[in-house]
């Protein structure tokens, strides 16, 4: 399987801040989550891959190419939180400036998206609202025949029903093999529907980068008291807190587990409640 | 390239129309006081305020960091704001001419030489003028550089009578006013396309975020 995006240790550092050799791959045809708390290095990481800032080290490859040139920026459709267009611009003028700038610019799929969206093709961008502002933004990343979409916290801000269209179109965007995601995202709800991968950064740092399924199906949550905790086996343990009710160990062997230990109470966990736990809980 | 300056003629389209309209009231309104061709002085550099008006409104919509990721180079990026500049100098000019023209044909007297002159005059101080202002506008943040636009006349109005001081020892300016600020144009022109190279470079490594 190819790789649409692939970054290999990736390095940036501010006074405040260390993004620290991370690597992940995007392969074709899948979606990628991006997760991590605020702050962690999910935009960094993507601002450096697509050249906005300078990188330190590390090598990112781009549909199989490592310079970003004007031919593979063709091939990429980025959505940022906002829609980043200047306000006073309508979609329609939007689109005589986008088919100036991309070659590939297809004016059809522009206003059958704007029809979709139900957007106003008149009306000022700064009239519009963020969930408005965010159809806009997608429909423009569609519209120049994109082979990968970064998304960056794209969906933060919106309501469930707007997300849930937007998601909606993302999975159909990757019924193509040819076509990836890599979109980064706090709302690890959003993910969980539609990821392939999860790739979890934490400091700067790719915590575990994994395929969602894995996480789903494998993972879990172990639930005790004092004593149960006590006499666990410590390798078993990728992180745990201690609760006003008791002990909440992140395990990666769900089914496993449950036979070592048949009087544990074992239960999934989401993608939330792994992170949270790999991000509060002791090691 | 061509859709950026089409995104700038946008948002600046309504402040050009505003500058057309001034510029054709004021070349009527000061011929009775004023040499018309004087307005040649003021008109490209009042023409070229929009370039700055675009610069804001790319980093209050976070345009900036949009553009970084299509199919344009970062050089390209800077070009076109030169560009845009230059091509508002010229319209204030065609502007200013106007009404120069327009009082010449009613027998005001407007001749070739004092056009030269002062079209010299006024596109040597917004050459020199946006070579300081506009890598400025990509190296500060918006209050500083707009600071640095306001200065940015006052230092390029020093700079000319510096040269022309400088000419005046090498051959009389008084006598051959219009061969001073030729040079001085020329000069000017050398440091609008050395200050592009600089800022291009400069913005080549600079984090947009």
């Amino acid at each position: 399987m190819t790789n649409a995006l692939a970054v290999s240790g990736l390095t940036k550092t501010y006074e405040d801040f260390h993004l620290d050799h991370v690597s992940f791959t995007v392969p074709s045809g899948s979606i990628v989550g991006l997760i991590g708390e605020n702050g962690a290095g999910k935009s960094t990481t993507i601002n450096a891959a697509l050249g906005l800032i300078q990188k330190e080290d590390g090598v990112v490859s781009i549909l199989g190419r490592e310079e970003l040139d004007g031919d593979i920026k063709e091939q990429i459709g980025v959505v940022f939180d906002g829609s980043n267009y200047p306000e006073i611009l309508s979609p329609r003028k939007l689109n005589r400036v986008m088919k100036n700038i991309y070659r590939t610019w297809d004016e059809q799929t522009y206003f059958s998206l704007l029809k979709q969206f139900s957007l106003p093709s008149e009306k000022p961008i700064k009239q519009f609202s963020k969930g408005m502002k965010m159809k806009l933004a997608i429909s423009a990343a569609f519209s120049h025949h994109s082979r990968l979409l970064i998304l960056d916290e794209a969906t933060s801000g919106l309501d469930p029903v707007i997300r849930d269209d937007i998601l909606d179109m993302l999975l159909d965007f990757v019924q193509d093999e040819e076509h990836s995601i890599l979109v980064s995202s706090h709302i690890t709800s959003d993910l969980e529907k539609i990821a392939d991968y999860i790739v979890f950064i934490h400091e700067g740092k790719v915590v575990f980068s994994k395929p969602k399924d894995e996480l789903i199906e494998q993972y879990g949550i172990l639930k005790c008291g004092a004593a149960q905790f006590d006499a666990l086996d410590r390798s078993d343990i990728i992180a745990y807190r201690k609760m006003d009710y008791g002990w909440q160990i992140l395990i990666s062997d769900r089914e496993g587990i449950q036979k070592k230990y048949p009087k544990a109470m074992v239960v999934p966990a989401s993608i939330d409640e792994i992170m949270l736990l790999y991000v509060k809980g002791e090691k | 390239m061509k859709g950026v300056l089409v995104k700038d003629l946008y948002i600046a389209r309504s402040n050009i129309l505003v500058t057309i309209v001034s510029l054709m009231v004021l070349g009527f309104g000061l011929s009775f006081l004023l040499e018309t061709s004087a307005l040649l002085v003021l008109a490209p550099v009042v023409s070229t305020t929009a370039v700055f008006i675009s610069i804001t409104s790319d980093g209050a919509s976070k345009w900036n960091k949009n553009i970084i990721t299509m199919p344009i180079s970062r050089s390209q990026i800077i070009g076109e704001k030169f560009l845009f500049y230059i091509l508002l100098a010229l319209l204030g000019m065609l502007t200013a001419l106007i009404p120069c023209g327009v009082l010449a044909c009613f027998g005001v007297d407007v001749t070739l030489r004092s056009l030269c002159l002062y079209g010299s005059i006024g596109i040597s101080t917004t050459l020199l003028a946006g070579g300081i202002s506009l890598p400025c506008a990509y190296l500060f943040d918006p209050e500083k550089s707009q600071i640095v636009f306001m200065m940015s006349f006052m230092a390029s109005t020093g700079i000319i009578a510096g040269l022309v001081l400088l000419t005046n020892l090498v051959f009389p300016v008084k006598e051959n006013i219009l061969l001073a600020f030729n040079l001085v144009l020329v000069i000017s022109i050398i440091w609008f396309f050395i200050s592009y190279w600089i800022a291009a470079k400069v913005y080549q490594k600079r984090d947009i975020t």
